[in-house]
């Protein structure tokens, strides 16, 4: 992926396999990370966070190279690992601990000096919300305080690279938006740059900028995410029961253009207009002011889910 | 008000200064487990074995040069050195220190496998062999509590009472190397050993009752097989009193009712201080998730 082009690669995998036994969790897999947020999509098992594992170091890939901030990732691994951030699939806090004590601890053990990492502690439990909660230990905590507390752990040495490992699992819809907004911010506004797994497209969809699909050990495919102002602009294709005429003029009363895209009543209508908001407002006043009924209403372009369904599979 | 008082915005900053290597991770990871392994930051419950474990361990030198003290050095009919040898101390809180390191080492690993904590050390600057040192290293400096301190508080206190302190030290200056040796042979294999049986299980007290029952029930077989076979080797068995007679051995004069010598002593301590390395190495040289 190189959608930006330009500039030192984040991570750079060449070839890289891996096996368990009979098992192939990665089987050849090559990317190249340039963007400052990428999404690893893949259902379960797809080899997500062996991929992961082998980008920190922590598992020697069987075949191939992994050159993560243009350090060879095999070798010496704990040079690497200082410069990156890891934030664990499941729960591993120490849950004797407080907030405060783990991340100050994590610093440490990232390279921080300790009066720095008492700082920067501070700091990045007030930027994942847990300033008030810093000195309870953690088994106190809920789910989504436990996850916010392994970001905060993985953030607080300043790295170039964030990984993180399904982030959202086991948070409620809450705690899910609010871990999503975590991660988009640490790209967008904190510069530093996210790896994230995930089986949920949407969650990658809402805070990445390119996904890597992973499917049985195997790159499947590799999208960019346009964020841009024409991707969320809410081109709509409508089909209707009624008069496609009628509909037409009342919608372009409605600030709106509209496209014939077949006959009959099987045609669909493409309507443009502004954003997704205004011109499902002024589908809905069209059908009203025309007397038609809406059959079917969905986005005029491919979705990224509808572009990556094949792979993920 | 200060007139130093300023308005800082918490905002999240780039770190750019220095980073510290393996060796300031080792021993911050050393530092943290240690501190917690005694009760720091934790409720007083936590604290108090281990805080009243350390006084015991002090207690038979207080009371001596408190004695001395009081009463004057008529007190001890020997000598204040007789009354207490430093090759003795350690024997006498033998079970001072067999508690204590009991109590400590389960700590120190238990609640990291318990937790899964693990991964995201592993996930930091420290690799598997700095774990494990770093836990050797943060069960080591309580145990010298212990095993070192008591004796060499000892020491400074025969010292001070000495009528001539600087003759004293020119006489027993050998004793100082041969009470941080001693301290460090006996604290060395006990973290080991305690490390290696509580690195066996997640569970604390598991591990507790697994470190009591190695060092206990060898030492019951051993002495009853070497009695009625009439075998003095197999008290060797005594893994409890190992490190202790041979850090005994450190020191002239030495003396075994079982006729074998310190340095057979010595080499068991050794052989099972080996072990001990063997069982950690395995035990955390696999990827454990």
């Amino acid at each position: 992926m190189s959608r930006n082009g330009g500039g030192e690669p984040l991570v750079e995998i060449e070839g890289v396999s891996k096996r368990y036994g009979s098992i192939v969790a990665l089987d050849g897999v090559s990317a190249t990370v340039r963007e400052r947020a990428v999404g690893l999509l893949g259902a379960n098992g797809a080899g997500k966070s062996t991929l992961m594992r082998v980008m920190l170091g922590l598992l020697p890939a069987d075949t191939g190279t992994v050159k993560v901030l243009g350090i060879d990732a095999s070798k010496p691994a704990w040079e690497v690992r200082r410069l990156l951030g890891y934030m664990p699939e499941h729960s591993c806090l120490p849950l004797g601990m407080t907030a405060r004590d783990l991340v100050v601890h994590m610093g440490e053990l990232r390279g921080l000096p300790r009066r720095v990492a008492v700082l920067r502690a501070s700091e990045v439990l007030f930027q994942v919300g847990l300033e008030e909660e810093r000195s309870r230990l953690i088994r106190t905590f809920s789910v989504g305080m436990k996850q916010r507390t392994n970001l905060a752990q993985a953030i607080v040495h300043s790295p170039g690279l964030v990984i993180l490992d399904e982030p959202t699992n086991g948070l409620d819809p809450a705690g899910r938006e609010e871990m999503l907004q975590l991660v988009r911010r640490l790209s967008s506004e904190l510069g530093i740059a996210v790896v994230m797994s995930s089986h949920v497209l949407e969650d990658v969809a809402r805070t990445c900028d390119s996904v890597i699909v992973l499917r049985e050990g195997k790159v499947a495919a590799t999208r960019a995410i346009d964020h841009s102002a024409a991707a969320v602009r809410g081109d709509m294709r409508v089909r209707i029961v009624g008069d496609p005429d009628g509909f037409a003029r009342a919608a372009r009363d409605h600030g709106l253009t509209v496209q014939l895209d077949g006959e009959g009543e099987d045609g669909w209508l493409v309507v443009r207009g502004g954003d997704a908001d205004g011109v499902l407002t002024g589908v809905r006043d069209a059908a009203v002011a025309a007397g038609v009924g809406l059959r079917e209403l969905r986005p005029a372009g491919p979705t990224l889910e509808e572009s990556l369904i094949g792979a993920i599979g | 008000m200060s007139s130093d008082a300023r308005v800082t915005d918490v905002a999240y900053s780039r770190y750019d200064g220095p980073r510290a290597g393996r060796f300031a991770a080792i021993w911050s990871l050393a530092r943290w487990s240690s501190l917690r392994a005694l009760g720091a930051r934790r409720g007083w419950k936590a604290k108090l074995i281990p805080i009243t474990l350390i006084l015991l361990g002090f207690a038979p030198g207080i009371v001596v040069l408190g004695l001395r003290a009081l009463f004057g050095p008529s007190v001890f009919k020997g000598g204040l050195a007789d009354a207490l040898p430093y090759s003795d101390y350690a024997g006498i809180i033998s079970i001072v220190i067999l508690i204590f390191s009991v109590v400590v080492t389960p700590e120190l690993v238990c609640p990291d496998r318990r937790d899964r904590t693990l991964s995201l050390y592993f996930s930091t600057a420290i690799s598997r062999g700095d774990y494990v040192a770093g836990k050797v290293l943060a069960a080591l400096m309580p145990i010298l509590l212990v095993t070192l301190a008591p004796p060499l508080i000892l020491y400074a206190g025969n010292m001070l009472f000495a009528v001539h302190p600087l003759a004293y030290l020119e006489r027993h200056w050998l004793d100082i190397f041969r009470i941080i040796g001693a301290g460090l042979l006996i604290g060395i294999y006990y973290a080991l050993v305690g490390l290696a049986v509580s690195s066996l299980t997640a569970r604390r007290a598991f591990a507790v009752g697994g470190y009591l029952a190695f060092l206990a029930i060898p030492t019951v077989i051993g002495g009853v097989l070497a009695h009625a076979l009439d075998e003095r080797y197999l008290r060797l068995l005594a893994f409890a009193a190992v490190p202790l007679q041979a850090a005994r051995g450190l020191y002239p004069g030495y003396s075994d009712e079982g006729h074998i010598s310190a340095g057979v002593w010595a080499a068991t301590s050794v052989e099972l201080m080996v072990v001990a390395l063997a069982v950690l190495a395995i035990r955390y040289g696999r990827d454990t998730g």
